[in-house]
């Protein structure tokens, strides 16, 4: 029967729901501390300027102290709120702890970077707080409301960071560009969504993922799933959703850049992560040769295009793109042994972070001197800056997957995923051997025009012999130095898979 | 089908109500109104005075600005609404809750305000 009776039996009394204040603290601190820096903004104005950023990054440093306590109060996890629907659990708290650093490692990259050519800078870092806030709530939604929420808190803000030097032509070609193709997926996604709410009849993943158990694979199952997919691929870069990127990443403040190439593209990747694993687990079938036609696809053409980049920004871009797809594999086989592939995506973001935020944090240093985004101007850099070449090549070593430094490790957490030599081992699937096939040899394409850098800067001579020395600021120096200690212990210790096994508690 | 896809037959339903109302009533007018074409009806319509320049024509940034700034207000008002009808229920919970809601739209004023942008300049 027809109900048209459709208030008969909601319950209308109102129950306020119980709040976890510890595990909403980190969550608290940055939206307080958001509210601090602007408020110090609008008092002082153009007299606080200078100390905008150092206070932006000591809040970043003290959202991180609740997720200590959190992580050492570990009995406690997973805490859940609002019926499930806000979740912190291990997994979302390493993920909060890559985000808050991540984000105190690119405050330190634009304290020099930004207020040269006299734009607005206090603007900056209020809105790199609230883009980060979405970030924290991204890694503890467990609902499609919250999930949608964080990324537009994620997106908006970095819509409008990446057309920050309105004077530039190419920064407003990249806000432009990121802004018409993130609102694009925005509303792929939403569509999706709401096909996924209307059969499943609730907004939460969990639910989601039991209605799914029982449908069969009608069409509005299958669009439901791929439009959201779809959606979190434009985040992520994944090709063919990924033409935003080298545009927006060459026009945007390079710091910008590098807080998009890493925290953004894991905020992405942490919906992915908690809509295919929690709700779309029973679809494997479908949601599986979607992701390894993704993942090819996005691993082979970002390596092809990046083998032709002049600008190292570009190259960049395009290597981040390759990069998302080797992140990618993971999850093409993630029925086999769902823990081992979320480990392998987690411990690959991990340590993806350390050494793209560093190859970023190089090429801002450089580009004080050189002035230039080219390739070619990292000529002759063994010369006069011996300290930084020798940072760079570590940076690329791990880019390109090579021992002992993080990047291999990596690499061969997606090998051990995809061929499956984890316990309980089977054998391993025709799906998995072909794309770990790929990844290997897109490994070698990849480390030709990494290592083609690290040539550039030990043997080639310098442009106009201009071996004059590179003044690096100390905030610089404290950036370089995090990204460089992270990339190498995490190659020789077992630090980043250890915390990339974290629990990943469901929700109800 | 299940129940609750027919739950969605409702949906079904009042949407042929409103096409049914709708192309009712403009069927309805349109059969029993006289019908006089002349030139000025067509014209666009600009309060009553005759229309210059094309349709096309630049506008105010400014206005953009105070539209943003009129939202703020909008949201404010969206959530207390709700807020008000089960304040008693939350009590003091909820009414810190709403000041620190409300202290961080103000933000939003306070920077509007500081930073020039409601002088009309």
């Amino acid at each position: 029967m027809i109900s048209f009776d459709l208030l008969a039996n909601t319950e209308l009394a109102f129950e306020r729901p119980a709040i976890d204040w510890h595990a909403a603290a980190p969550e608290l601190v940055l939206l307080a501390w958001g509210a601090l820096v602007t408020l110090v903004d609008l008092v002082w104005l153009e007299k606080a300027r200078r100390f905008i950023p150092t206070l932006t990054g000591f809040g970043f440093l003290a959202a991180l102290i609740p997720v200590v306590t959190l992580w050492a109060d570990s009995d406690a996890l997973p805490r859940q709120m609002f019926d499930g629907a806000y979740v912190t659990d291990e997994l979302a708290l390493v993920f909060k702890g890559l985000f808050l650093l991540s984000a105190y490692v690119v405050v330190l990259l634009g304290a020099n970077y930004l207020n040269d050519g006299n734009y607005y800078d206090s603007e900056f870092y209020q809105l790199i707080s609230a883009s980060v806030l979405g970030m924290l709530i991204m890694a503890s939604a467990r609902d499609l409301v919250p999930i949608f929420i964080a990324i537009e808190l994620v997106s908006i803000p970095a819509y409008l960071m990446a057309a920050w030097r309105k004077r530039d032509l190419k920064s407003n070609e990249a806000g432009l560009k990121y802004m018409l193709m993130g609102v694009f997926a925005s509303a792929i996604m939403l569509y999706g969504m709401s096909l996924l709410y209307g059969m499943a009849g609730s907004t939460q993943i969990s639910a989601i993922g039991e209605a799914l158990t029982g449908l069969s694979d009608r069409p509005l199952v299958i669009l439901g799933v791929l439009f959201t997919l779809i959606g979190f691929g434009f985040k992520v870069s994944a090709v063919p959703f990924h033409t935003w990127a080298p545009d927006t990443y060459e026009g945007a403040p390079t710091p910008l850049t590098a807080f998009l190439a890493v925290a953004s593209k894991t905020a992405g990747f942490v919906a992915l992560l908690t809509v295919i694993l929690i709700g779309f687990e029973s679809k494997s079938e479908l949601v599986e040769p979607f992701m390894w036609v993704l993942a090819a696809a996005t691993m082979t053409i970002g390596n092809l295009i990046a083998l032709r980049q002049t600008n190292i920004v570009r190259m960049l871009a395009y290597s981040g793109v390759a990069q998302a797809g080797y992140m990618l594999a993971p999850l093409a086989v993630y029925s086999a042994n769902p823990e081992l592939s979320r480990s392998a995506v987690v411990n690959y973001l991990l340590i993806y972070a350390a050494m793209n935020l560093g190859a970023f944090a190089v090429v801002i240093i450089a580009a004080r001197k050189t002035k230039s985004g080219e390739i070619s101007s990292f000529g002759g850099m063994f010369q006069y800056a011996p300290g930084l070449t020798v940072a760079m090549t570590i940076f690329l070593f791990s880019l390109a997957g090579l021992p002992p430094v993080g990047g291999w490790l990596a690499k061969w957490r997606v090998f051990e995923s995809l061929l499956f030599f984890g316990e309980g081992s089977t054998a391993p699937s025709l799906a998995g051997v072909l794309l770990a096939v790929l990844v290997a040899l897109n490994s070698v394409v990849a480390a030709y025009y990494y290592l083609s850098v690290a040539k550039q800067m030990w043997f080639m001579p310098a442009v106009n012999d201009d071996n004059s020395t590179i003044k690096i600021p100390s905030a610089l120096t404290i950036a370089l130095a995090i990204a460089v200690v992270i990339t190498v212990v995490s190659g020789v210790t077992n630090l980043m898979p250890e915390l990339s096994t974290a629990d990943f508690g469901l929700g109800q | 089908m299940s129940e609750f896809f027919r739950e969605y037959l409702i949906v079904f339903f009042f949407i042929l109500l409103a096409v049914a109302a709708v192309g009712g009533l403009i069927g309805l007018s349109s059969a029993i109104r006289p019908n006089r074409p002349s030139k000025g009806k067509i014209k666009n319509y600009e309060s009553g005075v005759d229309p210059t320049e094309g349709g096309w024509s630049q506008s105010q940034i400014r206005y953009y600005i105070f539209a943003l700034l009129f939202v703020m207000f909008d949201v404010e008002a969206v959530f207390i609404f709700p807020w008000a009808t089960v304040l008693e229920e939350l009590g003091w919970f909820g009414l810190v809750e709403m000041v620190i809601f409300i202290f961080i739209l103000a933000l939003g004023l306070g920077y509007a305000w500081r930073k020039g942008v409601l002088k009309w300049a």
